[in-house]
């Protein structure tokens, strides 16, 4: 049979990417989980694997050309599927959408990949509203006029949700305009429409960028989905700061830059080690808890498009140089926009490192659905109190952000504790 | 025996509201007095179109030599009005006796006489009394009489325009309508001296303002003695005195604005300010179950929406699902070059406040135009800025009657500019002009 295989959300909400290469040509055999092409999206290059064996029969689009999410990549002749076989196999794609994550990391983390049939909906992360959508029953197309089609691209409805009131139930500009949408997990937002200023140089419009409609998805999602509660501690970290002076040299002499950040990511996986419910995930869904055992701690990066979240995976396999090291490989990447699929996806635990630019506290916003973020204030000299005498000491803010669905306070204390202990005896951390 | 319609009135509101009461199994009935078909098949559409046509070629024939047809003497060419009478009169029977045929076909009892409705919803009709559980009035209109001043004129009212055995020289059309400015034009190509009085300000109400002026300009430039929102005063010495001026007149025609013809009814029927049958937006009357389609609903003149009217009535009736929007529909005037609009006009466009765009596209860029030898006209398009949406089209052009059926699909259906410019046109046809004025309202024209 013919399968035709249509270009999936590689997550975060893209609607489009750019061709870079195709790997595979017409007549060409491939294998499932095979790279066909690689991909270009504002955020990420990446490889898209092929979700069946099979030989390809076309391909759709050149290198260079834009292809658009949920338009067909790929035509695949799969063999040996015939008749009835291969309508079953058509009506599985569409009910049950296999899911392959690209390599076998965690379960429905950030950018697993779903690789569904023609409804090809691929889940930025499994949060329960995408999973409802990909689970829902396809809809047959929507009969309907050429403006209400233009209407409901305009006002962002889904127009095959709509019953018409034309001749044969065809969808009419009527409909549309009295159209009201179920309040759906997604967004039960109000948005109230901008009013123009009486000066039309008041304002200027730029089109929201791909990258700005994720992030503004996934922030009103976190929102939305997880209980925030934010506490804040001040750490004297002036050890930490010798023992980084005395490296600092080593590290530059090969090549890298010692920064107070590989010591917090540090601190925190061997925390997370202690604490295992900030490393983990709520799957309401099946009614149970996912205790992670592996540490891919995020960082978020400041970059001119927008904040990009890479991940540094397995940081507790790592030494402090390799953490070193990767954090200045993920930063260069997220600022050159190469980063990969495989950069962004599975972790377990965010780093906001705000007070590299400044401010002291924040209520950092979870990178849902991990159960808590921990935001790094600025470094400042605060006079302090030790052994009675008040004293300079070099004081670091941390704000720590919990879904308080997960976490108790007192767990969310005891987890920062650990972490303020590990910064303020930094032996302590390497020793263990 | 009890009827589950009875029609009254065969014109094109009545007798389709028949057929397709026999269609979906109605017991149904037709009360007509004198034709089938009414005004519109045995002295108005078909029959003055008829004419037209005739005129039409006369003066097409003149021009036959530049097609590089020689032995056309023009000196030696006159046309015939008995001739051009009897073919319009047989095209009217054999389409009247069409309609008495589907009539038949479909199970349409057909009764002659003049209907009178009674209190209990029963209709007599000469006496003999006939019950049915609906009753559907569909009886038309005819042009106001003219002024009791006039009394001593040459008036003829349309309908015996045919009985006429010849056409004097001097002839004087009175009303606004589009109609009028048909026949005005009919009498000016067969090379009558014609004089168009329009005796009110609402001249050409309905058409876009666009059209007006064109239509305006055309019928004096082929020498139509306009006068607007002037009233004839009296008649003497083959005369017709209007304001300060003496007009040669042999013969008026009246195409006055039209005024319903009330059935009697035990009931008293109510009525809107201008006369004509009040009812919902389902076409029912004050009595409940008497319903009133066409010219004396006074919601439309025109045959086509008459006829749509009486088909979404017996869909009501029977409970079949139907919806009756009754905005688009083309207005045609069959004049040279004809003049078609459907949708809004520029005027109502302004209006409602939307942000629209005119696009036009001339006929002298058109081959197939060209080839005909008609380059007179244009299309122009409305539409809306936001989505594109078609609003109103307008077309000058030889056979614009038929082309503006495009537009009226495309706008029964919602359709945009991008729709009627991505749809490839038949070259060489006049309606690729559809295609170039959608593609100027998206940006520009191709052959502009």
């Amino acid at each position: 049979m013919r399968y035709i295989f249509n270009f999936p959300d590689i997550g975060e909400g893209l609607e489009e990417g750019t061709i870079l290469e195709w790997y595979v040509t017409k007549g060409q055999t491939v294998k499932a989980g095979q790279a066909l092409c690689n991909m270009e999206t504002d955020k990420v290059v990446t490889d898209i694997p092929s979700p069946k064996t099979g030989t390809i029969v076309a391909t759709f689009g050149k290198v260079g050309e834009i292809a658009l999410v949920g338009k067909p990549l790929v035509e695949i002749e799969i063999e040996g599927v015939f008749g009835a076989e291969a309508v079953a196999v058509a009506k599985e794609e569409v009910k049950a959408p296999l899911t392959e994550p690209i390599d076998e990391g965690g379960a429905g983390v950030v950018g697993t990949m779903e690789l569904a049939g023609s409804n090809a909906i691929l889940a930025a992360s499994d949060e329960g509203a995408d999973k409802k959508e990909v689970e829902a029953k396809p809809v047959k197309k929507a009969l309907a006029t050429p403006l209400a089609r233009a209407m409901a691209r305009d006002l962002n409805i889904d127009i095959n949700q709509i019953k018409g009131s034309g001749p044969s139930g065809r969808v009419t500009k009527e409909d549309i305009q009295n159209y009201k949408p179920a309040k759906t997990t997604g967004s039960g937002v109000q948005h109230e429409s901008y009013k123009q200023p009486a000066n039309a140089d008041a304002v200027t419009y730029e089109p929201l960028t791909q990258i700005r409609k994720a992030i503004a998805k996934n922030m009103i999602n976190s929102k939305q989905s997880a209980a925030h509660m934010t506490l804040f501690e001040e750490v004297e970290i002036s050890e930490l700061m010798r023992i980084r002076d005395r490296y600092k040299k080593s590290y530059a002499d090969k090549n890298s830059k010692l920064t107070y950040l590989p010591f917090i990511v540090k601190a925190t996986v061997n925390a997370l080690k202690k604490h295992r419910q900030l490393n983990s995930q709520l799957d309401m869904e099946n009614d149970r808890m996912i205790f992670k055992n592996y540490y891919n701690i995020a960082i978020a990066v400041d970059t001119p498009e927008g904040l990009v979240v890479p991940v540094i995976r397995d940081a507790d396999k790592l030494s402090l140089f390799e953490i070193a090291q990767k954090i200045s490989e993920l930063s260069d990447k997220a600022r050159d926009r190469k980063l990969t699929i495989e950069d962004m996806k599975d972790g377990t635990f965010t780093l906001t490192n705000y007070g590299s630019i400044g401010g002291i506290f924040a209520t950092p916003v979870i990178n849902y659905p991990q159960a808590g973020i921990l935001g790094i204030g600025r470094l400042l000299k605060k006079p302090i109190v030790k052994e009675d005498q008040i004293i300079v000491g070099n004081v670091l803010s941390l704000s720590l952000a919990v879904d308080h669905r997960i976490v108790d306070g007192g767990e969310a204390s005891r987890f920062i504790n650990s972490i303020m202990e590990y910064l303020s005896d930094p032996v302590l951390m390497m020793m263990e | 025996m009890e009827y589950d319609v009875l029609i009254i009135g065969a014109g094109p509101a009545g007798y389709v509201a028949a057929i397709r009461a026999g269609q979906v199994g109605l017991k149904v009935a037709v009360i007509e007095k004198m034709y089938v078909g009414g005004m519109c098949l045995n002295w108005g559409c078909i029959p003055t179109k008829a004419l037209l046509e005739s005129a039409k070629n006369f003066k097409k024939i003149k021009q036959f030599e530049e097609f590089g047809i020689d032995g056309i003497d023009a000196d030696k060419l006159s046309f015939n009005w008995n001739k051009a009478k009897a073919r319009s009169s047989k095209i009217t029977d054999k389409l009247t006796s069409g309609v008495r045929y589907l009539l038949k076909k479909n199970g349409v009892e057909i009764i002659t006489g003049t209907a009178r409705i009674a209190a209990d919803k029963s209709v007599y009709v000469d006496d003999q009394k006939i019950s049915a559980k609906n009753v559907i009035i569909a009886t038309g209109s005819k042009p106001k009489v003219m002024d009791e001043s006039l009394k001593n004129a040459p008036i003829v009212e349309i309908e015996n325009l045919f009985s006429l055995e010849s056409i004097p020289e001097n002839i004087v059309v009175t009303g606004n309508h589009v109609s009028t400015a048909e026949i005005a034009q009919f009498f000016r190509l067969i090379d009558k001296n014609v004089t168009m009085v329009a005796n009110s300000a609402y001249f050409m109400v309905g058409l876009d303002e666009h059209l007006i002026t064109y239509i305006t300009k055309k019928l004096k430039s082929e020498n139509v003695d306009l006068i607007i929102n002037d009233t004839p005063g009296k008649f003497e010495n083959g005369e017709l005195i209007i304001a300060d001026r003496r007009i040669k007149c042999d013969l008026i025609v009246n195409c006055n604005s039209r005024k319903a013809i009330l059935p009697e009814s035990e009931t008293p029927l109510e009525l809107t300010e201008r006369g004509f049958i009040k009812t919902s937006d389902n076409f029912e009357t004050n009595i409940k179950g008497v319903y009133a389609i066409g010219d004396v609903a006074g919601k439309s003149f025109v045959a086509h929406v008459a006829s749509a009217q009486g088909i979404h009535v017996i869909n009501t009736i029977k409970g079949i699902e139907s919806t009756f929007d009754g905005q688009i529909y083309p207005i045609n005037m069959y004049t040279v070059p004809e003049i078609a609009q459907v949708g809004m006009t520029e005027q109502e466009v302004k209006a409602t406040g939307l942000e629209y765009k005119v696009s036009e596209f001339p006929l002298s860029a058109n081959g197939k135009a060209m080839i005909e030898g008609n380059t007179e006209g244009y299309i122009r398009m409305l539409s809306d800025i936001k989505y594109g949406q078609v609003l109103g089209v307008q077309i000058i052009a030889a056979n614009a009657t038929d082309m503006i059926a495009e537009a009226a699909v495309l706008m029964a259906t919602e359709g945009t500019i991008y729709d009627v410019a991505q749809t490839i046109h038949a070259h060489p046809t006049v309606s690729e002009i559809y295609m170039e004025v959608g593609f100027e309202a998206i940006d520009k024209a191709i052959h502009k």
